[in-house]
């Protein structure tokens, strides 16, 4: 029965998906639209209860145990909670024409901006810069002319990557215009390719699931 | 005399032909499609007047629209209420209209027979698989052709033993209703067996809640399966943030500190991609990576030891479990992509060579 | 040359070899001339041919991480629009993104408005442009775009009643819209395509990261995009032709990252270079 029921659930909510695309109909589409917006949202909503609930004992379980790194676990629960006593207790108002959104409790103010801007900005910036450091160390270790197509592939990323800065146009003028064919026709089309196995692939992994056959993501045992 | 000269000009300015109306096929209703002829060869038209009469009211200007135009989707109509409609040449000092048409009634409709060629194609796709599976059931051998990346999970796992370090898996950075990260889970199954047979440390970071839920779950039941529920570490699968770079950070620390022996990098990635197979590599583990994102590709390739690329993923579950049913549907998947490959080919020969379209005969 | 120790050299000797190319020339910089191409003269051409009973449609769906490439696009196609007097409505769909609209909208008006000498030359929140703020879920806003916009976003991001504002007179719904452009690290451009312009026929342009490129070239080829900014180098293209085409002065950021960019990239292709050479150089030694 414990497995009976899930996979119920789901022939049933599948096929319902799987219909809505077929039914244009308003009443229909309202019943579909409060399954995809609310009810997933309610679930949701639940399972990151749970998730930060996990995030908490984890840490709080490496502090008392004094793990390997668990200062490292202190600042992640003292930035998980100043973070959130400002946005949920604070008292940010409406938003105003200075940019600001400020968060009052009691007579402390602080304006919940900073934190975007002043931390969330400039770490996601330096974890999306550290892409060009980290291509540069692969390129150099793995970029290798092993074979006639390799070779090939190598020749076609120089003028792309040519193509992309001023200085293929400086070097010569058909090279961005060769590079925009490169991406054009044999790029687009082995992309193409690659995806229309993709879209075959989940059409057949939905069947698996729906019929019973995968059963996998259900855990819990025999 | 006063009167005949507007009388002469409006015979001599032509209007509107051709005037149809209909309820708009195959949608949610309150919507008219209202059509003319083209205007052609008219001179000193300005604009074109789009007009409505419900029951028992005079006509309304409704839009106006330019002169190449000849449709006008009537959005504003509600459902069930008679109207009729009529259309204007407007010239600079008059309007000459057409004859007002019949009326029509605007219904939603409960099936949109423009999907009617997807229907078909998915009731075709889903024939194929299920022949498939029917065959795998009545004991016959399908041949899968090997694939390195699934053939290397055994010597993976049996590496992170011998070396007495950790698995680490990351199911990728996407939502539970993305079929890559379904995908993953299915994968995630399997190896979560193997590490509970070989008794190795299994380490299961998520960024989703909901997916952290099902992760849990997935590799609890794994050491449920091989008979040892006990040597479950319910701190092994856990939840780290929903940022996705602060995850990636996140995990990079865990690669940095805690040196894995192999890293899964299973399912949909984005950016961060790179960074998390560049970290694996720099501590030496060996990295088998999947994605359905034909733009991580390449930063797999590159940087991890074993890659499966686009539907591979989807294949993996199959091809490690050889559970004849799920091995029928992989057929099945296969020999769908085969027929799609004999239209494409078909499609662009008809057009190189007979110049012929035929794109507009499945709508 | 021992090619052998060479191949094995350290990672930190190839970032530390990095930092120096990227960030020098940001302190020296080279000025390039830039090239524009077809596919960012197609959408310039586009919003430059916006009625003016019309108004552009700009939704920003990126995040901090992607700032670099993708908000020098929102500045200069904000700064065409403003020169042209073209009425500009601006949406995001990630609330992520709100801030990075509101911080480059405050931006691009004080541009205008310290070299403004009359009403008419000054950019008027709620006349000149709106900021209609984020509402969930993506697709929500999308499809209720279609039907009323000051229905659907009642009041704007600082809690202005939309209905009463000037710029939104005249501007009901995507019918009287000239262009969408979506700015996107991810496929918020394909959902406007998808929802938008298959259901009410609206132009859909895309500003995206230079790695995603790739995946929308596709729509470009098809017509379903009237124009496409690829990375940093489409910024740099948008800017060029701002300058040239509109006659508006501004800081160039896109243009100025793009000395960096080409310093990177030849770095890069000179590490395959020497990689290679090591590589068949210890090969025939064995």
């Amino acid at each position: 029965m414990h497995r009976k029921f899930p996979l119920g659930l789901l022939i049933f909510f599948g096929i319902l998906g799987i219909i809505s695309i077929f039914i244009p109909h308003p009443s229909w589409e309202a019943f579909d639209g409060m399954l995809r917006n609310k009810v997933m949202l309610i679930i949701g909503a639940f399972a990151l209860i749970l998730a930060l609930g996990n995030l908490i004992r984890v840490h709080y379980l490496k502090i008392k145990r004094r793990a390997k790194h668990w200062p490292f676990s202190i600042v992640t629960l003292l930035s998980f909670f100043v973070t959130s006593i400002i946005g949920l207790f604070g008292d940010s108002g409406a938003n105003t024409m200075d940019g600001s959104f400020r968060t009052i409790i009691g007579t402390f103010e602080f304006d919940i901006m900073t934190i975007y801007f002043k931390i969330l900005v400039p770490l996601g910036a330096t974890m999306f810069a550290m892409l060009a450091f980290y291509m540069a160390s692969a390129a150099y270790r793995s970029f290798r002319a092993k074979s006639t197509l390799a070779a090939l592939l190598l020749i076609s990323a120089f003028i792309v990557m040519l193509g992309q800065i001023p200085v293929g146009a400086a070097i010569s003028k058909h090279i961005p215009a060769i590079s925009d064919i490169i991406m054009r026709i044999p790029n687009t089309a082995s992309k193409r390719g690659i995806e229309i196995g993709v879209v075959l692939g989940m059409l057949a992994t939905m069947l698996k699931i729906m019929t019973g056959i995968e059963r996998s993501w259900m855990g819990g045992g025999e | 005399m006063a009167l005949t000269l507007p009388l002469v000009l409006l015979l001599l300015l032509s209007g509107p032909t051709g005037v149809s109306v209909q309820d708009t096929p195959s949608d949610n209703g309150e919507s008219i499609d209202v059509s003319w002829e083209m205007p052609e060869g008219v001179a000193g038209l300005v604009d074109i007047v789009v007009q409505r009469a419900g029951p028992d009211e005079e006509f309304q200007e409704i839009a106006r629209v330019a002169t190449d135009m000849n449709t006008y989707l009537d959005e504003t109509a509600q459902d069930k209420i008679p109207y009729r409609y009529r259309i204007g040449y407007s010239y600079p000092d008059t309007v000459v209209f057409s004859a007002e048409t019949e009326q029509v009634i605007s219904t939603p409709q409960w099936f949109n027979t423009n999907y009617f060629n997807v229907a078909i194609g998915l009731a075709i796709f889903a024939v194929l698989v299920l022949i498939f599976i029917q065959q795998a059931r009545s004991g016959r051998e399908l041949f899968v052709r090997r694939i390195a990346g699934l053939e290397a999970v055994d010597e993976a796992v049996g590496r992170a033993t011998e070396m007495g370090r950790a698995i680490l898996y990351v199911p990728g950075t996407g939502y539970i209703e993305d079929i890559g990260t379904i995908a993953s889970m299915n994968l995630l199954g399997e190896v979560a067996k193997k590490a509970a047979e070989y008794g190795v440390e299994l380490k299961v970071p998520n960024r989703e809640p909901v997916v952290y839920t099902v992760t849990k779950e997935i590799v609890k039941g794994a050491y449920m399966e091989v008979g040892r529920p006990d040597q479950f570490d319910p701190d092994s699968v856990f939840f780290l943030t929903r940022n996705v770079l602060a995850y990636a950070s996140a995990v990079d620390g865990i690669m940095m500190r805690e040196k894995p022996a192999t890293n899964f990098l299973m399912g949909p990635f984005a950016a961060e991609s790179l960074i998390l197979a560049e970290t694996g590599a720099a501590v030496g583990a060996i990295q088998i990576a999947g994605c359905d994102k034909v733009t991580q590709l390449p930063f797999f390739i590159v940087a991890c030891d074993y890659t499966l690329i686009g539907e591979e993923l989807y294949a993996a579950s199959s091809y490690l479990s050889r559970e004849p049913l799920m091995l029928g549907a992989l057929k099945g998947q296969d020999y769908g992509k085969a027929i799609l490959t004999i239209f494409l080919i078909l499609a662009t020969a008809m057009s190189l060579i007979f110049n012929v379209d035929i794109s507009g005969w499945f709508n | 040359m021992n090619w052998e120790r060479l191949l094995m050299l350290d990672r930190r000797v190839i970032f530390l070899i990095m930092a120096l190319v990227i960030a020098l020339p940001i302190i020296f910089p080279f000025g390039l001339p830039t090239q524009v191409t077809d596919r960012t003269q197609r959408l310039f051409d586009t919003i430059d041919a916006t009625r003016e009973d019309q108004a552009v449609l700009l939704s920003t769906d990126y995040t901090p991480q992607t700032e670099p490439e993708l908000h020098p696009m929102y500045i200069s196609i904000l700064r065409h629009c403003f020169a042209r007097n073209i009425k500009v409505l601006m949406v995001t769909l990630y609330i992520e993104a709100a801030g990075l609209m509101d911080v480059g909208l405050r931006e691009v008006m004080d541009e205008f408005n310290a070299r403004a000498t009359t009403h008419e030359d000054s950019i008027i929140m709620g006349e000149d442009v709106v900021f209609l703020g984020w509402k969930p879920p993506p697709i929500i806003p999308i499809l209720a775009m279609g039907q009323d916009i000051a229905g659907f976003y009642k009041q704007d991001f600082y809690n202005q009643e939309t209905a009463t504002m000037p710029v939104m007179q005249g501007i009901k719904n995507y019918r009287d819209i000239s262009i969408v452009v979506a700015f996107s690290s991810g496929s918020s451009p394909l959902w406007f395509v998808q929802f938008a312009q298959t259901r009410f026929g609206v132009k859909v342009g895309a500003g995206v990261t230079a790695v995603s490129v790739a995946d929308f070239y596709p729509y470009l080829e098809s017509g379903q995009f009237s124009g496409l900014l690829g990375g940093m180098k489409g910024a740099a293209e948008y800017e060029e032709l701002v300058e040239r085409e509109v006659g508006v002065q501004g800081r160039r950021r896109a243009t100025e990252g793009m000395s960096s960019q080409s310093a990177a990239h030849i770095a890069i292709m000179v590490f395959v270079i020497i990689g290679n050479i090591g590589y068949f150089a210890t090969r025939r030694k064995r």
